[in-house]
C-alpha cells in the first residue's frame, strides 16, 4: 500500500509537477501597472516596471538624490545662465528591439513629450521648463488659435532639443531652470526607441501629423503595452494583471543577476502576506507597519528596515484661510457664533498656531506610525535641499494653545467656540488620524470648540477640495523629481498648486520660492529655502505631520536590497541577487 | 418555441439601451471633477484635473456622452478601462473565460451536491441526517465568502503549504491564483500558446497535463468556497421540491403498483423535482458567470468580478458600461436558456 502511494506520488510529480521558477524574482504588489509608456505614466506602480526597461540620461547613485551617475549620457554641462544644457551620450547601446541608440532617439524623446503632454501624465513639469507651460498645444493656445500658432509652437518644440552630432544633445529651455537636470532623471524622461515607435503607429516625429496627437490618451497605442528600452530588463508580456520581464543579453553594462522578473497585482493583503511566507513572492508589498508586525519573525522572510528610510512623501493638515462656504455643510452657521466658523476663520496664524499647538506629534508616531517616524519642521523631506532642521516643531503645548487661541480672531474665537468640520479620503487612516489627534486635544481644551472629522470617498474629495470647500483638510505630495521646488512651490507658493484649495497667499515666500527658481547656486538656493521654512514655522500655513520610516519585505534569498525613493520599486532588479 | 426565441432575442437590444441609458444617468449625478477620479490616481494628478476634464469630455451633456459611446460602440469599441489598463472588449474577452472556467468547474460540485444532500434529507425528513444537513445548509449559506476563503488559504496555502509543496514535488499544492508562476512565464514568453483563453481546454489542445492540472489545482480552493456557500440554496430547493413530490398521487400510485422504493423516489419522484432546481442552477451559472467579486479577490483570480468591483470603485465608466451590457447579455441569454431547458424537461410546458 506504502509502495503504492510512494509510487503515485512520484507518477503525479512527474506528470504535474512542472519545473520550479529558478532565478526568477517574484513581486506582489497591490495597484496595478496603469501604463508602460514613459510620457502617459505617472503612478508608482508603473515606475516599477518603466524604471528597470528604460533609462535615463542620468541616474541616482544607490540610494541618494543628491549623488548621479552617468547612464545614457557619459558627460554633461550647462551653460552660466542655467538656460541650455548639453549632454554626451553612451556609444555602443542598443534597444530592446536591436536598434542601436543615437541622439536621434534622445530627441524623439523630448519632442514626443512636449508634442503628447496628456492632462493626466507627468509632462508637465518639464513642459514648463522647455516651453514655459505646463500645458500642451491645444490647452495653451485656446480655440482661436490659429495655424501660425500652431506652427509657432511646435518650432518651439523643435528648438527644446537638437542634436550637435550623433553624440551630443544640447537642450535649450524657456527659461533658466536650476532642477532641469534632476527633472531628466524622472519617469517620463526615459528614453524610447524613435524607430520602433513610429514602425509601430505612434507620432511619426513629422510636423504634418503633431497635431494629431496633441493630448492623446497613450494607453490606446503600442506603447501602452509594448516597449522597446535599452534598459537591463526587456519586457516579455504584460497583461494588465501581471507583468513578465526578463533579463537583457544586450545590456550595455554589468549583466544583471536575476534571470526573469515577475510583477503580480495581489489586491488582498492576506494572499500576499501569505505568499511571501510560502516562498512563492520573493518581495511582497505590505500596506502598514501594523500588518508588517505580523510578518516579523516569519521564517524565511526578512524585513529590511534603515533610520534613513524615511519617506519623501510629505503629509500635511491644510488649513483653508479662504473657504468656499456656498452649500458647504463643514462650516455650519458660517459665522463665528459658536456654531460655525466664517470663510476667513484660518486666515489669523494664531487660529492656526491654535490647531498645531494641538496636535501631538509622539503619540502620533507612536499610535500611527508604531515608533518608526519623524517629525517635521517643514514641508519638506529631511534629505532634500533647504531642509531646516534646527527649527522646533509644532508640538502638543496646551499653554502656547491656550495662548494663541485667546488672540485669535480678537478673542471671538475663544468667547463664543466654533464648530466646523474636518475631511480626509476614506480609507486614509494615516490621515484620519492625525485629524483626530487635534479634534481630541483642541475639544479638551475649550467646551465650546467642537471639531467634526468626515470621510470623504475619494471622487467627492477631489472635487470638495477643487471648489475649496475643505476647512481643514489632509492630503499628501510625493515628488516626481527630486528637488525641493517641488515641495515649496505647491506647498508655499500663491500661484502653487494647492493655492486654491488653501488661499495660501504670502508675497514674502512667493519672492523667496521665485528667485530660488531663478538660480542655479546651491548654496544660494539653499539659503531661499531655509528661509521658506523660518517663514512657514513662523506663520504656520499649514501643518505636516510626521513621515514614516520607510521598509521593504522579501525573502531572505534577495541580497543588494536597498532603498531610493525615487524610485517606484525603492532599488533597480538589475542591483539584486537571489541567493 | 422557435418563433418564441427569436422574439426573445429580437428584446436585447432595448434591454441594452434601457440599462446603458440608466447607468449613464446616474453618472450624470456625480460632478465632472468626481468623473475625473478615475484618471487621478496620486495626489500630484491632482494638479491637472481641469485639463482631464476638457480631455476626455467629462463636463459633456448627457445626450452627447451617451450618443459618443453607442457610436463608438456600434464600432466595437467599447472604450479603455483605467481599472484593467486595456481596451474593455480585450478585458471581457480575457476574464469572462476565466470566470467561466471557475463558474463551470464551480457548478459540478454546486449542482451535485446540492441535489445529493437535497435528497438525502428529503428522503430522511426530520431524521437526525435531514437536521445535520438541514443546520449545515444554513451555516454554508451564511458563512461569508471571504471568511471561507482566508480559512481555506490560511489552512491549505499557509498551514499545510509546507507539507503539500514538500509532497509529490509539490504537485499538490493549493495555492491562489490561476497559474504558478512558472506557467505564468510560458504563457507570457510564448512557450505555452493561449487559444481559448479556458486554460483546461488550451492545456489538453497543447497536450500539456502538466498545465491542466496546475490550472485545476488552482480552482480547487476557490471551487469549495463557492460550493459550500451556492450549493446550500440548491440542496434547501431540491428537499422541499422532492419532499411535495413524493406526496403527489402518482408516486402513490406508484408505490400501490409495488415499485420499489429506490425506482419510485429516483426515477418518479426525483426527475420531476429537478424542474425547480433546474432553473435554479441556471441562476446560480448566471450568477457565477458575471464574476464572484469576493472569491476572485481573496483568491486572487483574475476574473470579471475582481475587474468590475476595482472599476466600480475608480468610477471607470467605460468599464463600468462594458460590464453591464455584457451582464445584460448574459442575463438574457442565460434566462432564455433556462426557459429552453424547462420546456425540454417538462414537456408540459409550451411557449408560443
Amino acid at each position: 500500500m506504502r509502495k503504492a502511494f510512494t509510487g503515485l506520488a512520484l507518477a503525479a510529480a512527474l506528470l504535474f509537477g512542472g519545473a520550479s521558477a529558478q532565478n526568477t524574482f517574484v513581486y506582489q504588489t497591490f495597484g496595478g501597472i496603469d501604463t508602460l509608456d514613459p510620457a502617459q505614466a505617472y503612478d508608482t506602480a508603473s515606475s516599477v516596471a518603466i524604471e528597470n526597461i528604460y533609462e535615463t540620461l542620468y541616474d541616482y547613485v544607490g540610494e541618494s538624490v543628491t549623488e548621479f551617475q552617468g547612464s545614457l549620457a557619459t558627460d554633461w554641462s550647462a551653460n552660466d545662465a542655467g538656460d541650455e544644457y548639453t549632454f554626451t551620450l553612451r556609444e555602443g547601446v542598443t534597444f530592446h528591439s536591436g536598434n542601436e541608440f543615437t541622439c536621434a532617439d534622445v530627441e524623439y524623446t523630448v519632442e514626443r513629450m512636449l508634442v503628447h503632454n496628456p492632462s493626466d501624465g507627468g509632462v508637465w513639469f518639464l513642459a514648463e521648463s522647455f516651453l514655459g507651460t505646463q500645458a500642451n498645444a491645444d490647452s495653451f493656445l485656446g480655440d482661436d488659435a490659429t495655424d501660425a500658432d500652431y506652427a509657432d509652437y511646435f518650432a518651439r518644440i523643435q528648438n527644446a532639443a537638437e542634436c550637435i552630432d550623433d553624440t551630443t544633445i544640447q537642450f535649450t529651455l524657456d527659461a533658466p531652470d536650476p532642477t532641469f537636470f534632476v527633472k531628466m532623471m524622472s519617469d517620463v524622461a526615459r528614453i524610447v526607441d524613435r524607430d520602433y515607435a513610429i514602425e509601430n503607429g505612434l507620432w511619426d516625429g513629422t510636423e504634418a501629423t503633431w497635431r494629431d496627437w496633441i493630448g492623446v490618451n497613450l494607453r490606446e497605442y503600442h506603447l501602452h503595452d509594448n516597449a522597446s528600452g535599452t534598459g537591463a530588463y526587456e519586457l516579455v508580456d504584460w497583461d494588465g494583471e501581471q507583468l513578465v520581464a526578463q533579463r537583457y543579453d544586450g545590456y550595455w553594462g554589468d549583466t544583471p543577476a536575476v534571470q526573469d522578473v515577475v510583477v503580480q497585482t495581489v489586491d488582498e493583503q492576506s494572499t500576499r502576506l501569505l505568499a511571501i511566507q510560502a516562498g512563492d513572492a520573493s518581495r511582497v508589498q505590505v500596506g502598514d507597519r501594523a500588518t508588517l508586525e505580523q510578518l516579523r519573525g516569519a521564517e524565511g522572510v526578512t524585513i529590511h528596515e534603515d533610520p534613513n528610510w524615511l519617506s519623501t512623501t510629505v503629509g500635511m493638515v491644510f488649513f483653508n484661510s479662504d473657504i468656499n462656504t456656498d452649500n458647504n455643510p463643514d462650516v455650519g452657521s458660517g459665522q463665528l457664533d459658536g456654531d460655525g466658523i466664517p470663510a476667513n476663520f484660518f486666515d489669523d496664524a494664531n487660529m492656526r498656531k491654535c490647531f498645531a499647538y494641538n496636535f501631538d506629534q509622539q503619540a502620533f508616531i507612536d499610535q500611527v506610525l508604531q515608533g518608526q517616524g519623524q517629525a517635521l519642521t517643514m514641508g519638506l523631506p529631511p534629505s532634500f535641499l533647504g531642509y531646516r532642521d534646527d527649527l522646533p516643531v509644532y508640538d502638543v503645548d496646551y499653554a502656547a494653545a491656550e495662548e494663541a487661541c485667546q488672540a485669535a480672531h480678537g478673542g471671538a474665537v475663544w468667547e463664543n467656540g466654533f464648530e466646523f468640520t474636518a475631511t480626509y479620503n476614506a480609507g486614509n487612516t494615516t490621515r484620519q488620524a492625525a485629524l483626530n489627534i487635534i479634534k481630541d486635544n483642541i475639544e479638551f481644551m475649550n467646551p465650546g470648540f467642537r471639531m467634526n472629522v468626515r470621510e470623504l470617498a475619494w471622487p467627492d474629495y477631489l472635487a470638495y477640495t477643487d471648489e475649496g470647500k475643505g476647512t481643514m483638510f489632509a492630503l499628501g505630495w510625493a515628488p516626481s523629481y527630486a528637488d525641493s521646488d517641488y515641495f515649496l512651490h505647491p506647498f508655499y507658493h500663491s500661484e502653487g498648486f494647492y493655492a486654491g484649495r488653501t488661499g495660501i497667499d504670502n508675497p514674502e515666500l512667493d519672492a523667496l520660492i521665485d528667485a530660488a527658481r531663478e538660480t542655479v547656486d546651491a548654496d544660494e538656493r539653499e539659503d531661499l529655502y531655509e528661509q521658506v521654512g523660518q517663514i512657514a514655522y513662523d506663520e504656520m500655513p499649514m501643518l505636516p505631520y510626521p513621515s514614516p520610516n520607510e521598509f521593504i519585505v522579501t525573502r531572505d534569498n534577495v541580497q543588494g536590497v536597498y532603498l531610493n525613493p525615487m524610485y517606484g520599486g525603492q532599488f533597480l532588479w538589475k542591483d539584486i541577487v537571489l541567493d | 418555441m422557435f418563433a418564441y426565441i427569436v422574439r426573445r432575442l429580437l428584446f436585447i437590444p432595448f434591454v441594452f439601451i434601457g440599462v446603458t441609458v440608466m447607468i449613464v444617468l446616474l453618472m450624470q449625478l456625480l460632478s465632472p471633477a468626481q468623473r475625473a477620479a478615475a484618471f487621478v490616481s496620486s495626489d500630484a494628478q491632482l494638479k491637472n484635473l481641469d485639463a482631464i476634464i476638457e480631455q476626455y469630455g467629462l463636463d459633456e451633456p448627457f445626450h452627447v456622452q451617451y450618443a459618443s459611446w453607442v457610436g463608438e460602440a456600434l464600432q466595437g469599441n467599447l472604450g479603455f478601462s483605467t481599472a484593467s489598463s486595456e481596451p474593455v472588449a480585450t478585458t471581457i474577452r480575457k476574464r469572462l473565460p476565466a470566470s467561466a472556467e471557475l463558474a463551470l468547474v464551480s457548478l459540478i460540485p454546486v449542482i451535485g451536491l446540492g441535489i445529493w444532500l437535497g435528497t438525502l434529507a428529503a428522503l430522511n425528513r426530520d431524521r437526525a441526517i435531514d437536521q445535520i444537513t438541514r443546520v449545515g445548509a444554513i451555516v454554508g449559506w451564511s458563512l461569508p465568502n471571504f471568511v471561507l476563503g482566508i480559512w481555506l488559504l490560511v489552512l491549505f496555502y499557509g498551514g499545510l503549504g509546507d507539507v503539500l509543496r514538500d509532497f509529490a514535488g509539490g504537485a499538490f499544492r493549493l495555492e491562489p491564483g490561476r497559474v504558478s508562476t512558472e506557467v505564468a512565464i510560458q504563457i507570457a514568453n510564448g512557450t505555452f500558446p493561449i487559444r481559448t483563453n479556458f486554460l483546461l481546454i488550451d492545456s489538453l489542445l497543447a497536450g500539456r497535463p502538466d498545465v491542466f492540472w496546475d490550472a485545476l489545482r488552482h480552482l480547487i480552493l476557490p471551487v469549495i468556497t463557492l460550493a459550500a456557500t451556492s450549493s446550500a440554496l440548491i440542496m434547501r430547493v431540491m428537499r422541499s421540491s422532492l419532499l411535495e413530490t413524493l406526496s403527489q398521487d402518482y408516486v402513490r400510485t406508484a408505490r400501490a403498483k409495488g415499485l420499489r422504493d429506490q425506482i419510485v423516489h429516483f426515477k418518479h419522484a426525483r426527475r420531476n423535482a429537478l424542474i425547480p432546481v433546474i432553473t435554479l442552477a441556471g441562476f446560480t451559472l448566471i450568477f457565477l458567470l458575471n464574476g464572484v467579486v469576493i472569491t476572485e479577490t481573496v483568491f486572487n483570480y483574475p476574473g470579471l468580478g475582481r475587474w468590475f468591483a476595482s472599476a466600480a470603485v475608480a468610477l471607470d465608466y467605460p468599464a463600468i458600461m462594458g460590464f453591464t451590457v455584457l451582464t445584460a447579455f448574459i442575463v438574457v441569454v442565460g434566462n432564455l436558456l433556462v426557459d429552453v431547458l424547462y420546456a425540454i424537461v417538462d414537456p408540459r410546458i409550451r411557449y408560443g
